[in-house]
């Protein structure tokens, strides 16, 4: 048993060791942001690993920082990773991975610390959300969706991937707000994650389903989906459906992803921050990151940052108040 | 047909010595994290993402299900040997498992397992060739009403497993569901049950649940009641499995993958339902149900082969649907992702060449896999030679890194102590254990499907009974309730349940 | 297989004292703890805030007031088995002596061990902390050798941690020793 373990954990230590090297290689840049931790609020293999890791890698790759560490500190939404964040006071080498998600868990989980409490740095990428039913739904355009929605809110059960204050959630909650109909008699049936989301969809459970445009990308390239509309400001490429807003629906809604630092860093701490995540952004594997996962570029640096992520707070909060969940 | 045409394809660009190296990397990685505590394939598999962007797909891909598998085959190690399951997936072994390895059949536990798994990923993976489209559509057509009933009928089961006093059989049930309630609740997003602490709004993990059950409690009830005298090693024993133990686990073994293949495949199945499924089927067809709890193989060759059988049932909707019907599907879909291969309906034309080698090379995988496990059985049961007390201090030492490592707070380990003690408390006024284990893994699931279904109907109580297949389903529950009475007007005298005679009960006398 | 001790036991009857009545009946304080949890479990559903989105008859309070109506129930039930007679068999196994009374004092030893781990693993580390887990829970357990225990302890944990660290990438506390802050 000896053996086979130190075989494995040569060959783990062979993988861990190549990539150390690849990352050692680098040199040289803005050497402030050496050994800069960046924490993953939830699970490894998620949006927000995904871009914390993509983020950290780039950085290398481009010469930016060394030694920069990914790790994860899952629970609640992120808010467990948030309060470790706001107890890190003045400490200008960690950053945290967090997006529109976290904002709502704050209120569902009434977490003591806050957004608020944090230094805001850059948000990096949106993605909008689509609004999708299966290829044999009785529904072909938005319209049918609102005109039956109206009629009978209770009989449109409404399919989302994220749990009640997560971005699936809260977009129909602002259609609904939109043409009139109160939050509370939005029938939301949260699914974990996309898997079980796709099956309701494509089985016709769910009258239509909210997730994020990257997700079923081939579902739709194959035609098993059809897209109704997706709630961004501009049409997706790739994607024959109209924005809510061209189809007479007054909501823009994208769901995005920035960083965070902890509060109380000096004013040094938080330039080189803002210029680490700044220079990444205008690097070219950054694009090439980019492309590959398929990410729209929203980036938004510092005190606009944090104005941006104070209202889409506020009006989280609104909805949520609306629901009695926060 | 093309299917083997394209197999046989695969076979070619699979056994390339690169592609068999990767392959080989993959299983090893699985095995040594299956056997670690706190670390599952789905972590694994993302924490060495980064890692393979350099790495062709093909190969990338090929190590990912090498790890997946190879964790199957790895969960069961610790399971039997420190009754201390390593993930979700193993934790059923540990019941029959480890009672084995303490009457030092270990070597044969851990054989019985290694083979389970082999054919479990073997029929599993030749399912997946067949029957990939049909499963794709069946995974799309179950929905919550269906899901509550397997639930139910699933909960008809616990009931062999209650033990021979059934109120204290349901008590450990009731446990089992109160720690289930703890956390978030799911629909609305209500707090219960978490006193205000963020850290429970998850829930317990039924893998902190059984090791603190299954190994701090009985690390406790050990220390309690320590045999001082017989200090004497667990016995070795021979170290193959024995024509007998053969005779008793092939059909285990075969029974595995029609349980585990459905279960992987459809989303909110997963491997636990299934293999505690397996456990109860076992039990009921042995022929030696006596020694169910004291280490039966059966109860571990059934649920080992059904493991492995879901995991290549979630293989198959995934790779023909894009479906993530468990955590590590959700981190290989990303996986996909990153290497630039948009998953789904399309993969098998647009990748045809990757898929057909990840297929071929989940076999190669499985070969591989069940060439190392073997072996290594005697000698890991060979570990359990160790003084008693290093075997309990390494298994609260495991058992601690294990809780603490998911998600690096210290709260997880005063929940396992508590969860630790519930377990001593238990064992002293002997309640079963598993009617525990299972209340925390179906209650939350059943409580969920339920109100799903309720709320896609909009309250409408006919959302619970609008599918074919969920009528079906009521139907065998009310035979199954309905069988004693049935029996009874056949005329026919079977074997006598082992129900709890009440009349017996209060027969028996107080010990002081 | 667990055999029903049915045959009558032979030790004193003691049960007509006050003290002896509890020891025979010690399966009450199970029912208590079954009907604690059943009214903690309801009394947690029913403050519960109320006006929550909920649709249809079932919402987020319905299963917690069954389960915990369960526990009340069972506890009742088991409080009748026990008062008749029942009594549940302790768990039997290879390491077990149930022929001796509980040694309380290895167990709080073993348990004081696994706290040590819980207090100290943020403060010293996991290579610290893990060592007097190991250490501790052999010395519980009735080890007694001086060089021996400790040594396997301190390799096993340091062995551990550099392993989960360094080869898996999964944080471990690392403590003063290892310079992480």
């Amino acid at each position: 048993m000896r053996k086979v373990l130190a075989t494995a954990v040569a060959v783990a230590a062979a993988i861990t060791l190549s990539a150390c090297n690849a990352a050692g290689g680098a040199a040289g840049g803005n050497d402030q942001m050496n050994g800069l931790r960046i924490m993953v609020p939830n699970t490894p293999g998620g949006g927000y690993d995904i871009t914390a890791r993509t983020s950290a890698k780039t950085m290398e790759q481009a010469k930016l920082a060394r030694a920069v560490e990914v790790f994860n500190l899952p629970g609640a939404g992120g808010t467990v990773g948030l309060g470790r964040l706001v107890n890190e006071k003045g400490n200008g080498k960690l950053a945290m991975q967090m997006g529109l998600g976290v904002v709502g868990s704050v209120y569902t989980n009434k977490a003591p610390s806050t957004l608020a409490d944090t230094t805001p740095i850059a948000r990096l990428v949106e993605e909008s959300d689509i609004i999708v039913v299966s290829k044999d739904s009785q529904y072909t355009d938005i319209q049918q969706v609102v005109d039956d929605w109206k009629a009978d809110p209770g009989s449109v059960p409404v399919g989302g991937g994220s749990s009640p204050g997560g971005p699936d959630h809260l977009a129909p909650m602002l259609v609904a707000d939109a043409i009139g109909l109160k939050a509370k008699s939005v029938n939301y049936v949260p699914f974990d994650g996309g898997g079980e989301l796709l099956a309701s969809i494509l089985g016709n459970k769910v009258a239509f389903g909210v997730s994020g445009v990257g997700e079923y990308l081939d579902q739709i390239e194959a035609g098993e989906l059809r897209v109704l509309a997706v709630t961004g400001p501009e049409r997706v490429e790739g994607i024959d459906a109209p924005t809510l807003k061209e189809a007479g629906i007054d909501v823009e809604f994208t769901n995005w992803r920035g960083v965070v630092a902890p509060p109380g860093i000096s004013d040094a701490d938080r330039k080189a921050l803002v210029d680490v995540y700044t220079d990444m952004h205008g690097s070219k594997e950054w694009k090439d990151a980019l492309a590959r996962n398929g990410w729209d570029d929203a980036f938004l640096a510092g005190d606009e940052f944090g104005t941006f992520m104070k209202e889409q707070s506020d009006e989280v909060e609104k909805i949520l108040k609306d629901l009695g969940l926060a | 047909m093309d299917v083997f045409g394209n197999l046989l394809e695969g076979f070619g660009t699979a056994i390339t010595p690169t592609h068999l190296l990767f392959a080989a990397i993959g299983v090893l990685l699985g095995t040594a994290i299956g056997v670690l505590p706190g670390i599952g394939p789905a972590m694994a598999v993302a924490l060495l993402l980064p890692v393979t962007y350099n790495i062709e797909p093909t190969g990338a891909f090929i190590m990912f299900a090498g790890i997946y598998y190879g964790g199957m085959f790895g969960g069961s190690t610790t399971s039997i040997l420190l009754n201390t399951p390593g993930e979700s997936a193993s934790v059923v072994t540990a019941i029959e498992g480890h009672p084995m390895a303490k009457a030092g059949r270990g070597a044969q536990a851990l054989a019985a397992a290694a083979i389970g798994n082999f054919t479990g990923a073997m029929a599993g993976t030749m399912l997946l060739v067949v029957l990939a489209p049909l499963v794709a559509n069946l995974a799309v057509d179950i929905g919550a009403p269906d899901f509550l009933a397997v639930m139910l009928l699933a909960f008809i089961a616990v009931t062999s497993v209650l033990g021979k006093s059934r109120v204290r059989g349901f008590a450990s049930l009731a446990i089992g569901l109160t720690l289930g309630l703890v956390g978030l609740d799911s629909m609305t997003g209500q707090q219960r049950l978490t006193f205000g602490s963020l850290h429970l709004s998850d829930g317990i993990d039924v893998v902190v649940v059984a090791v603190g059950l299954f190994a701090v409690g009985e690390a406790l009830w050990v220390a309690a009641h320590l045999r001082r005298a017989a200090a004497k090693p667990i016995p070795v024993g021979r170290p193959w499995l024995s024509r007998q133990d053969i005779k008793r686990s092939w059909k285990p073994w075969l029974r595995g993958p029609v349980i585990g293949f459905p279960f992987g495949a459809v989303p909110a199945g997963g491997a636990e339902i299934p293999t505690f499924l397996s456990y109860v089927t076992e039990k009921r067809l042995s022929k030696h149900r006596e020694e169910f709890d004291h280490g039966a193989i059966e109860g571990v060759a059934g649920p080992e082969s059904t493991a492995s059988a879901s995991a290549a049932g979630t293989l198959t909707s995934m790779l023909t649907l894009g479906l993530p019907t468990t955590a590590t599907a959700a981190v290989m879909l990303a996986a996909f992702q990153q290497h630039g291969i948009q998953p789904g309906p399309l993969l098998f034309q647009r990748e045809s060449d990757l898929v057909w080698t990840l297929i071929a090379s989940l076999f190669i995988g499985t070969i591989l896999l069940l060439v190392l496990n073997l072996p290594l059985a005697p000698m890991w049961a060979k570990l359990l030679r160790i003084p008693r007390a290093y075997l309990y201090a390494g298994i609260l030492f495991f058992a601690s890194i294990g809780a603490y490592a998911v998600s690096g707070s210290v709260l997880d380990l005063v929940v396992l102590l508590v969860i630790g003690v519930i377990g001593f408390m238990m064992r002293r006024f002997g309640l079963p254990i598993l009617p525990a284990i299972i209340g925390v893994i179906l209650g939350p699931n059943a409580e969920q499907q339920m109100r799903r279904a309720m709320q896609i109907s909009d309250g409408d109580l006919a959302g619970l009974v609008n599918t074919t297949f969920s009528v079906v389903v009521y139907g065998i529950i009310v035979l199954i309730l309905l069988w004693p009475v049935l029996r009874k007007l056949v005329g026919r005298r079977g074997a006598r349940p082992d129900g709890h005679d009440p009349a017996e009960l209060e027969k028996e006398t107080v010990d002081a | 297989m667990r055999t029903a001790r049915r045959s009558e036991s032979s030790a004193p009857r003691t049960a007509r004292t006050a003290t002896g009545w509890l020891k025979a009946h010690s399966e009450l304080a199970l029912v208590a703890f079954l009907a604690g949890l059943g009214a903690l479990v309801m009394v947690d559903a029913l403050t519960m805030a109320a006006d929550f989105t909920q649709r249809g008859p079932v919402g987020p309070k319905t299963v917690p007031l069954l389960v915990g109506g369960l526990l009340v129930i069972i506890a009742l039930v088991l409080a009748v088995d026990v008062l008749r007679g029942g009594k549940g068999e302790s768990e039997s196994g290879e390491d077990i002596d149930l022929s001796t009374q509980a040694e309380w004092r290895t167990v709080l030893l073993l348990a004081a061990a696994f706290c040590s781990n819980i207090v100290l693993i943020d403060l010293v580390g996991f290579p610290i902390s893990g060592a007097i887990l190991f250490w501790g829970s052999a010395y519980a357990l009735g080890s007694r050798h001086w060089v021996r225990d400790p040594l396997i302890s301190i390799v096993l944990a340091v062995v551990t941690y550099l392993m989960f660290v360094y080869v898996l990438g999964v944080p471990l506390p690392g403590g003063p020793l290892a310079g992480v802050s």
